[in-house]
Protein backbone atom coordinates (compact mmCIF):
# COMPACT_ATOMS: atom_id res chain seq x y z
CA UNK A 1 0.00 0.00 0.00
CA UNK A 2 2.61 2.66 0.90
CA UNK A 3 4.53 1.89 -2.20
CA UNK A 4 1.68 3.02 -4.33
CA UNK A 5 1.98 6.02 -2.80
CA UNK A 6 5.20 6.94 -3.15
CA UNK A 7 5.94 10.40 -3.93
CA UNK A 8 8.84 9.52 -6.34
CA UNK A 9 8.80 8.95 -9.80
CA UNK A 10 8.42 5.18 -11.26
CA UNK A 11 11.15 3.96 -13.26
CA UNK A 12 10.10 4.41 -16.80
CA UNK A 13 9.63 8.54 -16.19
CA UNK A 14 12.67 8.69 -13.98
CA UNK A 15 14.96 7.87 -17.57
CA UNK A 16 14.63 11.23 -18.94
CA UNK A 17 15.32 12.64 -15.15
CA UNK A 18 18.35 10.66 -15.55
CA UNK A 19 19.77 11.72 -19.04
CA UNK A 20 18.97 15.74 -17.88
CA UNK A 21 20.97 15.19 -15.22
CA UNK A 22 23.87 13.45 -17.42
CA UNK A 23 23.40 16.48 -20.12
CA UNK A 24 23.78 18.87 -17.15
CA UNK A 25 26.77 17.17 -15.69
CA UNK A 26 28.36 17.06 -19.54
CA UNK A 27 27.79 21.15 -19.83
CA UNK A 28 30.35 20.86 -17.15
CA UNK A 29 32.70 17.36 -17.67
CA UNK A 30 33.19 17.90 -21.38
CA UNK A 31 35.13 21.24 -21.34
CA UNK A 32 37.35 19.56 -18.45
CA UNK A 33 38.02 16.84 -20.79
CA UNK A 34 38.91 18.78 -23.76
CA UNK A 35 41.71 20.97 -21.83
CA UNK A 36 43.11 17.90 -20.36
CA UNK A 37 43.28 16.53 -23.61
CA UNK A 38 44.50 19.69 -25.31
CA UNK A 39 46.75 20.34 -23.46
CA UNK A 40 48.61 16.86 -23.76
CA UNK A 41 49.41 17.48 -27.88
CA UNK A 42 51.07 19.83 -29.84
CA UNK A 43 49.71 23.01 -31.39
CA UNK A 44 49.97 21.34 -34.73
CA UNK A 45 47.80 18.37 -34.07
CA UNK A 46 45.38 20.65 -31.85
CA UNK A 47 44.77 22.69 -35.03
CA UNK A 48 44.14 19.90 -37.42
CA UNK A 49 41.64 18.33 -35.34
CA UNK A 50 40.59 20.03 -32.08
CA UNK A 51 37.94 17.77 -31.55
CA UNK A 52 39.28 14.25 -32.20
CA UNK A 53 41.39 12.60 -29.97
CA UNK A 54 45.45 13.56 -29.97
CA UNK A 55 47.32 11.76 -32.37
CA UNK A 56 50.49 12.52 -30.65
CA UNK A 57 50.67 12.62 -26.59
CA UNK A 58 53.24 15.07 -25.34
CA UNK A 59 54.12 16.23 -21.65
CA UNK A 60 56.18 19.45 -23.51
CA UNK A 61 53.09 21.55 -22.94
CA UNK A 62 53.43 21.37 -19.15
CA UNK A 63 57.10 20.77 -19.00
CA UNK A 64 57.50 24.38 -21.21
CA UNK A 65 55.39 25.98 -18.81
CA UNK A 66 56.72 24.97 -15.28
CA UNK A 67 60.52 25.85 -16.31
CA UNK A 68 60.44 28.13 -18.77
CA UNK A 69 57.24 30.26 -18.19
CA UNK A 70 57.52 30.34 -14.22
CA UNK A 71 54.70 28.76 -13.93
CA UNK A 72 56.58 25.80 -11.69
CA UNK A 73 57.61 28.44 -9.47
CA UNK A 74 54.19 30.44 -9.52
CA UNK A 75 52.78 26.94 -8.20
CA UNK A 76 55.59 26.89 -5.40
CA UNK A 77 54.16 30.39 -4.33
CA UNK A 78 51.19 29.81 -4.21
CA UNK A 79 51.73 27.01 -2.26
CA UNK A 80 52.95 28.75 0.35
CA UNK A 81 51.09 31.60 0.61
CA UNK A 82 47.89 29.91 0.89
CA UNK A 83 49.21 27.66 3.38
CA UNK A 84 50.36 30.22 5.04
CA UNK A 85 47.57 32.54 5.51
CA UNK A 86 44.74 29.51 6.16
CA UNK A 87 47.04 28.59 9.38
CA UNK A 88 46.84 31.90 10.09
CA UNK A 89 43.50 32.56 10.30
CA UNK A 90 42.71 29.20 12.03
CA UNK A 91 44.46 30.08 14.71
CA UNK A 92 43.35 33.35 15.05
CA UNK A 93 39.55 32.02 14.03
CA UNK A 94 40.12 28.90 16.90
CA UNK A 95 41.16 31.72 19.57
CA UNK A 96 38.43 33.92 19.03
CA UNK A 97 36.03 31.70 18.38
CA UNK A 98 36.28 29.49 21.38
CA UNK A 99 36.24 32.62 23.60
CA UNK A 100 33.09 33.88 21.77
CA UNK A 101 31.32 30.30 21.92
CA UNK A 102 32.14 29.08 25.40
CA UNK A 103 34.51 31.98 27.38
CA UNK A 104 32.50 35.50 28.88
CA UNK A 105 34.06 38.36 27.03
CA UNK A 106 33.49 41.85 27.16
CA UNK A 107 31.54 43.25 25.31
CA UNK A 108 31.22 40.26 23.03
CA UNK A 109 28.14 41.77 20.99
CA UNK A 110 30.62 44.39 20.17
CA UNK A 111 32.94 42.04 18.51
CA UNK A 112 30.15 39.99 16.66
CA UNK A 113 28.59 42.98 15.29
CA UNK A 114 32.16 44.24 13.84
CA UNK A 115 32.85 41.02 12.36
CA UNK A 116 29.36 40.83 10.98
CA UNK A 117 29.02 44.21 9.33
CA UNK A 118 32.54 44.23 7.93
CA UNK A 119 31.55 41.72 5.97
CA UNK A 120 28.09 43.02 3.98
CA UNK A 121 31.12 45.81 2.17
CA UNK A 122 31.49 44.62 -1.58
CA UNK A 123 35.40 43.59 -2.04
CA UNK A 124 36.12 46.34 -4.39
CA UNK A 125 35.69 49.63 -1.66
CA UNK A 126 38.84 47.74 0.21
CA UNK A 127 41.33 47.44 -3.09
CA UNK A 128 42.21 51.08 -3.34
CA UNK A 129 42.30 51.82 0.56
CA UNK A 130 44.44 48.96 1.12
CA UNK A 131 46.90 49.30 -1.96
CA UNK A 132 47.66 52.22 -0.50
CA UNK A 133 48.16 51.73 3.04
CA UNK A 134 50.24 48.88 2.51
CA UNK A 135 52.46 51.23 0.16
CA UNK A 136 52.73 53.51 2.73
CA UNK A 137 53.73 50.85 5.29
CA UNK A 138 56.50 49.44 2.41
CA UNK A 139 55.22 46.12 2.11
CA UNK A 140 53.23 45.97 -1.55
CA UNK A 141 55.21 43.43 -3.23
CA UNK A 142 55.55 41.57 -0.24
CA UNK A 143 54.32 38.33 0.93
CA UNK A 144 53.63 39.86 4.02
CA UNK A 145 50.98 42.49 3.07
CA UNK A 146 49.40 40.05 0.90
CA UNK A 147 49.07 37.17 3.50
CA UNK A 148 47.74 39.91 5.56
CA UNK A 149 45.09 40.67 3.74
CA UNK A 150 44.22 37.11 3.21
CA UNK A 151 43.47 36.76 6.80
CA UNK A 152 42.22 39.93 7.40
CA UNK A 153 39.16 39.10 4.45
CA UNK A 154 38.82 35.70 5.83
CA UNK A 155 38.58 36.11 9.48
CA UNK A 156 35.12 37.19 9.86
CA UNK A 157 33.43 34.61 8.09
CA UNK A 158 36.17 32.12 9.91
CA UNK A 159 35.54 33.20 13.18
CA UNK A 160 31.74 33.38 13.12
CA UNK A 161 32.01 29.97 11.05
CA UNK A 162 33.82 28.19 14.67
CA UNK A 163 32.05 30.12 16.74
CA UNK A 164 29.06 28.01 15.65
CA UNK A 165 31.19 25.14 15.77
CA UNK A 166 32.41 25.47 18.86
CA UNK A 167 29.35 25.96 20.31
CA UNK A 168 28.71 22.31 20.18
CA UNK A 169 31.59 21.34 22.15
CA UNK A 170 30.10 20.05 25.81
CA UNK A 171 30.37 22.03 28.71
CA UNK A 172 31.45 19.57 31.29
CA UNK A 173 34.53 18.76 29.06
CA UNK A 174 35.94 21.84 29.67
CA UNK A 175 34.73 22.34 33.73
CA UNK A 176 36.58 18.89 33.93
CA UNK A 177 39.73 20.41 32.25
CA UNK A 178 39.28 23.41 34.51
CA UNK A 179 39.31 21.46 37.49
CA UNK A 180 42.17 19.66 36.14
CA UNK A 181 44.15 22.87 36.23
CA UNK A 182 44.40 22.96 32.16
CA UNK A 183 45.31 26.96 31.32
CA UNK A 184 43.76 28.37 28.78
CA UNK A 185 46.22 26.92 25.86
CA UNK A 186 46.39 23.70 27.24
CA UNK A 187 42.35 23.53 26.95
CA UNK A 188 42.32 24.60 23.47
CA UNK A 189 44.82 22.47 22.04
CA UNK A 190 43.96 19.59 24.37
CA UNK A 191 40.00 19.68 24.26
CA UNK A 192 38.68 22.26 21.86
CA UNK A 193 41.11 21.33 18.71
CA UNK A 194 40.12 17.46 18.56
CA UNK A 195 36.71 17.51 19.54
CA UNK A 196 36.33 20.73 17.01
CA UNK A 197 38.75 18.55 14.38
CA UNK A 198 35.75 18.18 11.76
CA UNK A 199 34.69 21.99 11.95
CA UNK A 200 38.28 23.13 11.91
CA UNK A 201 38.94 21.29 8.60
CA UNK A 202 35.93 21.86 6.83
CA UNK A 203 37.37 25.83 7.23
CA UNK A 204 40.40 24.97 6.40
CA UNK A 205 39.52 23.18 3.27
CA UNK A 206 37.16 26.37 2.11
CA UNK A 207 39.84 28.96 3.38
CA UNK A 208 42.72 27.31 1.53
CA UNK A 209 40.16 27.26 -2.19
CA UNK A 210 39.79 30.98 -1.21
CA UNK A 211 43.65 32.10 -0.89
CA UNK A 212 44.32 29.20 -3.36
CA UNK A 213 42.27 30.97 -5.99
CA UNK A 214 42.46 34.36 -5.56
CA UNK A 215 43.57 37.00 -8.48
CA UNK A 216 42.86 40.51 -8.02
CA UNK A 217 45.20 41.48 -4.60
CA UNK A 218 47.43 38.62 -5.69
CA UNK A 219 47.94 40.61 -9.37
CA UNK A 220 48.03 44.18 -8.01
CA UNK A 221 49.79 43.17 -4.40
CA UNK A 222 53.13 41.55 -6.01
CA UNK A 223 54.54 43.12 -8.68
CA UNK A 224 58.32 40.96 -8.91
CA UNK A 225 58.51 38.34 -11.18
CA UNK A 226 59.51 35.71 -9.45
CA UNK A 227 57.27 35.87 -6.86
CA UNK A 228 53.87 36.05 -8.70
CA UNK A 229 51.15 33.60 -7.15
CA UNK A 230 49.60 31.48 -9.64
CA UNK A 231 46.47 32.66 -11.00
CA UNK A 232 48.04 35.83 -12.34
CA UNK A 233 51.07 33.94 -13.70
CA UNK A 234 48.04 32.14 -15.43
CA UNK A 235 45.97 34.88 -17.12
CA UNK A 236 49.07 36.73 -18.60
CA UNK A 237 49.43 33.56 -20.07
CA UNK A 238 46.40 33.51 -21.23
CA UNK A 239 46.44 36.89 -22.92
CA UNK A 240 49.82 36.61 -24.34
CA UNK A 241 48.95 32.83 -26.03
CA UNK A 242 46.19 32.96 -27.37
CA UNK A 243 47.17 31.28 -30.43
CA UNK A 244 48.51 28.38 -28.72
CA UNK A 245 45.53 26.67 -26.86
CA UNK A 246 47.31 23.46 -25.84
CA UNK A 247 50.16 25.65 -23.97
CA UNK A 248 47.22 28.06 -22.40
CA UNK A 249 45.36 24.27 -21.38
CA UNK A 250 48.20 22.75 -19.58
CA UNK A 251 48.24 26.49 -17.55
CA UNK A 252 44.73 25.75 -17.02
CA UNK A 253 45.29 22.08 -15.54
CA UNK A 254 47.84 22.64 -13.52
CA UNK A 255 45.68 26.03 -11.61
CA UNK A 256 42.83 23.53 -11.39
CA UNK A 257 44.07 20.57 -10.07
CA UNK A 258 44.95 21.38 -6.38
CA UNK A 259 41.19 22.34 -5.99
CA UNK A 260 39.70 19.56 -7.68
CA UNK A 261 42.25 17.08 -5.55
CA UNK A 262 40.47 18.95 -2.67
CA UNK A 263 36.78 18.45 -4.16
CA UNK A 264 37.26 14.88 -5.10
CA UNK A 265 38.76 14.28 -1.30
CA UNK A 266 37.72 16.48 0.93
CA UNK A 267 34.27 17.09 -0.62
CA UNK A 268 32.78 15.82 2.64
CA UNK A 269 34.13 18.97 4.02
CA UNK A 270 33.13 21.36 1.50
CA UNK A 271 29.74 20.51 1.34
CA UNK A 272 29.76 20.41 5.21
CA UNK A 273 31.14 23.82 4.79
CA UNK A 274 28.12 25.15 2.82
CA UNK A 275 25.68 24.01 4.77
CA UNK A 276 26.67 26.62 7.26
CA UNK A 277 26.85 28.86 4.63
CA UNK A 278 23.01 28.01 3.88
CA UNK A 279 21.93 28.21 7.57
CA UNK A 280 23.20 31.73 7.71
CA UNK B 1 38.24 34.00 38.97
CA UNK B 2 34.73 35.06 36.65
CA UNK B 3 36.35 38.49 35.98
CA UNK B 4 40.13 36.94 35.26
CA UNK B 5 38.20 34.88 32.66
CA UNK B 6 36.32 37.69 30.94
CA UNK B 7 40.35 38.97 30.55
CA UNK B 8 41.21 35.65 29.15
CA UNK B 9 38.17 35.06 26.69
CA UNK B 10 38.65 39.13 25.77
CA UNK B 11 42.56 38.44 24.79
CA UNK B 12 41.27 35.52 22.81
CA UNK B 13 39.33 37.70 20.59
CA UNK B 14 41.05 40.21 20.43
CA UNK B 15 43.93 38.96 17.85
CA UNK B 16 41.22 38.07 14.98
CA UNK B 17 39.62 41.37 16.39
CA UNK B 18 43.02 44.04 15.18
CA UNK B 19 43.07 42.07 11.69
CA UNK B 20 39.88 42.45 10.88
CA UNK B 21 39.97 46.01 12.50
CA UNK B 22 43.20 47.03 10.74
CA UNK B 23 42.41 45.46 7.38
CA UNK B 24 39.18 45.54 6.65
CA UNK B 25 37.07 47.98 8.76
CA UNK B 26 40.06 50.77 9.13
CA UNK B 27 40.34 50.70 5.35
CA UNK B 28 36.92 51.23 4.44
CA UNK B 29 36.79 54.28 6.54
CA UNK B 30 40.51 55.04 4.57
CA UNK B 31 38.31 54.32 1.10
CA UNK B 32 35.69 57.22 2.25
CA UNK B 33 38.30 59.00 3.07
CA UNK B 34 40.43 58.80 -0.14
CA UNK B 35 36.78 59.74 -1.89
CA UNK B 36 36.77 63.32 -0.85
CA UNK B 37 40.30 63.96 -2.48
CA UNK B 38 42.23 64.23 -5.28
CA UNK B 39 45.32 61.75 -4.62
CA UNK B 40 48.34 60.04 -6.49
CA UNK B 41 48.63 57.88 -3.00
CA UNK B 42 51.19 60.28 -1.90
CA UNK B 43 49.38 63.45 -1.49
CA UNK B 44 45.99 63.80 -0.21
CA UNK B 45 44.42 67.20 -1.57
CA UNK B 46 40.94 67.99 -0.07
CA UNK B 47 38.32 68.11 -2.65
CA UNK B 48 35.15 67.70 -0.92
CA UNK B 49 32.43 66.53 -2.72
CA UNK B 50 34.04 66.80 -6.45
CA UNK B 51 34.75 63.33 -7.08
CA UNK B 52 31.29 62.11 -6.60
CA UNK B 53 29.54 65.59 -8.51
CA UNK B 54 31.78 63.88 -10.90
CA UNK B 55 30.64 60.25 -11.24
CA UNK B 56 27.06 61.93 -10.97
CA UNK B 57 27.47 63.94 -14.72
CA UNK B 58 30.43 61.36 -16.01
CA UNK B 59 28.32 59.40 -19.53
CA UNK B 60 30.21 56.91 -19.01
CA UNK B 61 29.21 55.88 -15.45
CA UNK B 62 25.63 55.78 -16.80
CA UNK B 63 26.84 53.28 -19.38
CA UNK B 64 28.62 51.33 -17.25
CA UNK B 65 25.43 51.43 -14.96
CA UNK B 66 23.36 50.06 -18.14
CA UNK B 67 26.13 46.99 -18.27
CA UNK B 68 25.32 46.07 -15.02
CA UNK B 69 21.44 45.79 -15.57
CA UNK B 70 22.29 44.17 -19.00
CA UNK B 71 24.31 41.53 -16.79
CA UNK B 72 21.44 40.61 -14.55
CA UNK B 73 19.91 38.81 -17.32
CA UNK B 74 22.15 36.27 -16.17
CA UNK B 75 19.87 35.80 -12.86
CA UNK B 76 16.57 34.02 -14.54
CA UNK B 77 19.07 31.82 -16.73
CA UNK B 78 20.79 30.49 -13.65
CA UNK B 79 17.88 30.35 -11.33
CA UNK B 80 16.32 28.25 -13.78
CA UNK B 81 19.24 25.98 -14.58
CA UNK B 82 19.81 25.57 -10.58
CA UNK B 83 16.17 24.61 -9.77
CA UNK B 84 16.11 21.88 -13.10
CA UNK B 85 19.18 20.79 -10.93
CA UNK B 86 17.87 20.92 -7.57
CA UNK B 87 14.53 19.46 -9.06
CA UNK B 88 16.03 16.45 -10.80
CA UNK B 89 18.72 15.97 -7.39
CA UNK B 90 15.58 16.16 -5.17
CA UNK B 91 14.50 12.92 -6.58
CA UNK B 92 17.31 11.07 -5.04
CA UNK B 93 18.13 8.20 -7.31
CA UNK B 94 21.27 6.46 -7.44
CA UNK B 95 24.43 8.49 -7.99
CA UNK B 96 22.61 12.03 -6.76
CA UNK B 97 25.69 12.36 -4.20
CA UNK B 98 27.85 12.09 -7.39
CA UNK B 99 25.87 14.59 -9.73
CA UNK B 100 25.95 17.33 -6.70
CA UNK B 101 29.43 16.83 -7.01
CA UNK B 102 29.96 18.02 -10.07
CA UNK B 103 27.40 20.20 -10.47
CA UNK B 104 29.54 22.32 -7.69
CA UNK B 105 32.53 21.66 -9.42
CA UNK B 106 32.95 24.66 -11.34
CA UNK B 107 32.43 26.93 -7.65
CA UNK B 108 36.38 25.35 -6.54
CA UNK B 109 37.79 26.80 -9.17
CA UNK B 110 39.66 30.12 -10.00
CA UNK B 111 38.16 33.07 -11.59
CA UNK B 112 41.14 32.89 -13.42
CA UNK B 113 40.66 28.94 -14.44
CA UNK B 114 36.85 29.95 -15.37
CA UNK B 115 37.25 33.16 -17.20
CA UNK B 116 40.32 31.72 -19.31
CA UNK B 117 38.18 28.33 -20.42
CA UNK B 118 35.56 30.73 -21.47
CA UNK B 119 37.74 33.19 -23.37
CA UNK B 120 40.06 30.32 -25.11
CA UNK B 121 36.23 28.86 -25.62
CA UNK B 122 35.50 31.77 -27.99
CA UNK B 123 39.00 33.34 -29.18
CA UNK B 124 39.62 33.57 -32.68
CA UNK B 125 41.11 30.40 -32.30
CA UNK B 126 39.35 28.41 -30.27
CA UNK B 127 36.86 25.85 -29.60
CA UNK B 128 33.75 27.48 -30.82
CA UNK B 129 35.01 28.86 -33.99
CA UNK B 130 36.70 25.82 -34.66
CA UNK B 131 33.34 24.06 -35.08
CA UNK B 132 31.75 26.98 -36.58
CA UNK B 133 34.68 26.61 -39.42
CA UNK B 134 34.10 22.38 -39.48
CA UNK B 135 30.55 22.97 -39.93
CA UNK B 136 31.12 25.21 -42.84
CA UNK B 137 30.81 29.10 -41.65
CA UNK B 138 33.39 31.79 -41.13
CA UNK B 139 35.33 31.92 -37.70
CA UNK B 140 33.60 35.03 -35.69
CA UNK B 141 35.83 37.75 -33.73
CA UNK B 142 33.52 37.28 -30.73
CA UNK B 143 35.25 39.34 -28.66
CA UNK B 144 34.95 42.86 -30.89
CA UNK B 145 31.27 42.41 -31.24
CA UNK B 146 29.80 43.56 -27.18
CA UNK B 147 26.75 41.61 -27.70
CA UNK B 148 28.78 38.91 -28.02
CA UNK B 149 31.02 39.80 -25.27
CA UNK B 150 28.33 39.99 -22.93
CA UNK B 151 26.60 37.23 -24.03
CA UNK B 152 29.92 35.11 -23.40
CA UNK B 153 30.02 36.50 -20.03
CA UNK B 154 26.84 35.94 -19.16
CA UNK B 155 27.48 32.56 -20.02
CA UNK B 156 30.24 31.90 -18.11
CA UNK B 157 28.16 33.07 -15.22
CA UNK B 158 25.54 30.58 -15.78
CA UNK B 159 27.74 27.48 -15.91
CA UNK B 160 29.82 28.29 -13.14
CA UNK B 161 26.88 29.68 -10.80
CA UNK B 162 24.19 27.09 -10.88
CA UNK B 163 25.68 24.27 -9.25
CA UNK B 164 25.71 26.20 -5.44
CA UNK B 165 22.45 27.57 -6.11
CA UNK B 166 20.78 24.36 -7.06
CA UNK B 167 22.50 22.71 -3.74
CA UNK B 168 20.86 26.17 -1.88
CA UNK B 169 17.69 25.38 -3.44
CA UNK B 170 17.93 21.45 -2.74
CA UNK B 171 18.20 22.46 1.09
CA UNK B 172 15.44 24.46 1.00
CA UNK B 173 13.44 21.31 -1.26
CA UNK B 174 14.40 18.95 1.93
CA UNK B 175 13.44 21.17 4.29
CA UNK B 176 10.09 20.70 2.88
CA UNK B 177 7.42 18.17 5.15
CA UNK B 178 7.53 14.89 3.24
CA UNK B 179 3.77 14.10 4.28
CA UNK B 180 2.54 17.23 2.20
CA UNK B 181 3.76 15.30 -1.07
CA UNK B 182 2.51 12.14 0.50
CA UNK B 183 -1.45 13.57 0.98
CA UNK B 184 -1.01 15.18 -2.62
CA UNK B 185 -0.07 11.70 -3.98
CA UNK B 186 -2.88 9.90 -2.13
CA UNK B 187 -5.62 13.03 -3.37
CA UNK B 188 -4.14 11.81 -7.43
CA UNK B 189 -1.84 14.62 -7.70
CA UNK B 190 0.86 13.36 -10.79
CA UNK B 191 4.77 14.61 -10.78
CA UNK B 192 3.73 17.84 -12.60
CA UNK B 193 1.41 19.11 -10.58
CA UNK B 194 2.89 18.40 -7.39
CA UNK B 195 5.98 20.52 -8.78
CA UNK B 196 3.71 23.58 -9.15
CA UNK B 197 1.19 23.79 -6.84
CA UNK B 198 3.74 22.60 -3.88
CA UNK B 199 6.99 21.88 -4.54
CA UNK B 200 8.06 25.43 -6.42
CA UNK B 201 5.48 27.83 -3.78
CA UNK B 202 7.20 25.50 -0.64
CA UNK B 203 10.81 26.75 -1.55
CA UNK B 204 9.59 30.65 -2.56
CA UNK B 205 11.18 31.99 0.47
CA UNK B 206 14.55 30.25 -0.97
CA UNK B 207 14.70 31.41 -4.42
CA UNK B 208 13.80 35.13 -2.88
CA UNK B 209 17.20 34.82 -1.14
CA UNK B 210 18.56 33.13 -4.45
CA UNK B 211 17.59 35.74 -6.14
CA UNK B 212 18.73 38.42 -3.87
CA UNK B 213 22.43 36.94 -3.58
CA UNK B 214 22.33 36.67 -7.54
CA UNK B 215 21.85 40.39 -7.52
CA UNK B 216 24.64 41.34 -4.95
CA UNK B 217 26.86 39.65 -7.25
CA UNK B 218 25.65 40.94 -10.24
CA UNK B 219 26.72 44.04 -8.67
CA UNK B 220 30.17 43.63 -6.73
CA UNK B 221 31.32 39.74 -7.83
CA UNK B 222 31.88 39.73 -11.21
CA UNK B 223 35.00 42.03 -11.64
CA UNK B 224 37.03 38.96 -12.12
CA UNK B 225 35.55 37.10 -15.05
CA UNK B 226 34.88 40.92 -16.37
CA UNK B 227 38.49 41.14 -15.82
CA UNK B 228 39.97 38.02 -17.36
CA UNK B 229 37.68 37.28 -19.99
CA UNK B 230 37.12 40.47 -21.92
CA UNK B 231 38.81 43.30 -19.77
CA UNK B 232 36.25 45.48 -19.57
CA UNK B 233 35.50 45.64 -23.56
CA UNK B 234 35.47 46.57 -26.43
CA UNK B 235 35.64 50.00 -25.29
CA UNK B 236 33.40 50.02 -22.17
CA UNK B 237 31.18 47.85 -23.57
CA UNK B 238 31.37 45.37 -20.51
CA UNK B 239 33.38 47.36 -17.74
CA UNK B 240 30.73 46.66 -14.40
CA UNK B 241 30.69 49.48 -12.00
CA UNK B 242 33.42 47.65 -10.06
CA UNK B 243 35.60 46.97 -12.79
CA UNK B 244 35.43 50.72 -13.93
CA UNK B 245 36.23 52.23 -9.59
CA UNK B 246 39.20 49.86 -10.06
CA UNK B 247 40.02 51.39 -13.92
CA UNK B 248 39.75 54.53 -12.93
CA UNK B 249 41.72 54.10 -9.55
CA UNK B 250 45.11 52.11 -11.42
CA UNK B 251 44.82 53.73 -14.92
CA UNK B 252 44.32 57.69 -13.83
CA UNK B 253 46.54 59.18 -11.28
CA UNK B 254 43.11 60.22 -9.29
CA UNK B 255 42.48 57.53 -6.99
CA UNK B 256 39.86 59.69 -5.43
CA UNK B 257 37.25 59.07 -8.14
CA UNK B 258 37.86 55.25 -8.49
CA UNK B 259 37.09 55.84 -4.19
CA UNK B 260 33.85 57.46 -4.80
CA UNK B 261 33.02 54.81 -7.42
CA UNK B 262 33.70 51.77 -5.18
CA UNK B 263 31.89 54.24 -1.76
CA UNK B 264 28.85 54.62 -3.91
CA UNK B 265 28.63 51.36 -4.82
CA UNK B 266 28.68 49.84 -1.47
CA UNK B 267 25.93 52.22 -0.23
CA UNK B 268 24.26 50.71 -3.15
CA UNK B 269 24.99 46.93 -1.70
CA UNK B 270 24.55 47.56 1.95
CA UNK B 271 20.53 48.92 0.89
CA UNK B 272 20.36 45.69 -1.04
CA UNK B 273 21.10 43.64 1.53
CA UNK B 274 19.03 45.48 4.27
CA UNK B 275 16.10 45.18 2.14
CA UNK B 276 16.84 41.83 2.09
CA UNK B 277 17.20 41.37 5.57
CA UNK B 278 13.98 43.10 6.09
CA UNK B 279 11.85 41.28 2.97
CA UNK B 280 13.04 37.55 5.21
CA UNK B 281 11.75 39.62 8.63
CA UNK B 282 8.55 40.12 7.13
CA UNK B 283 8.27 36.41 5.34
CA UNK B 284 9.36 34.86 8.67
CA UNK B 285 6.21 36.73 10.16
CA UNK B 286 3.93 35.27 8.27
Amino acid sequence: MSEEISTRLNAKARTPIFLGMVLLALTIIYPLVFIILTALRPNVDYLRDPFGLPSVWTFDNFIELWQDYGVGRAFLNSLFVASTSVSIVLVLASLAGYALAKLPVFAPKFFTASFVSVMLFPGVVLIIPIYLMLARLGIVGNYAGLILVYVATALPFATFFLTLAFRAIPDELLEAARVDGAGFFQTVWLIVRPIGAPGIATLAVLQFLGAWNELIYAMILITDDRMKLLTPVLASIGKRFVTDQPLVSAGLFITALVPLLLLAFASKYIMRGLQVGISR
Amino acid sequence: MRRQSKVIGTLAVLPAFLVVFSFMAFPIGFAIYISFTKTNGLTYEWRGLDNYAAVFVDPIVYQVLLNNLKFMVSIPLVIFVALVAAVLLFERFKGWKFFRIIFFLPNVLSVAVIGLIFRNAFSFDGAVNQLIVISGGEPVQFFIDANYSIWIIILALVWSGFGYQALLLLAGLTAINTSVFEAAAIDGAGWWRRLFSITLPNIRKVLGFVFIINVLYTFGGIFGFIFVITAGGPGFETTTIDFLSYLRAFSSNNLGSGAALAVLLSIFIGLLTLAQAKAFKLQKED
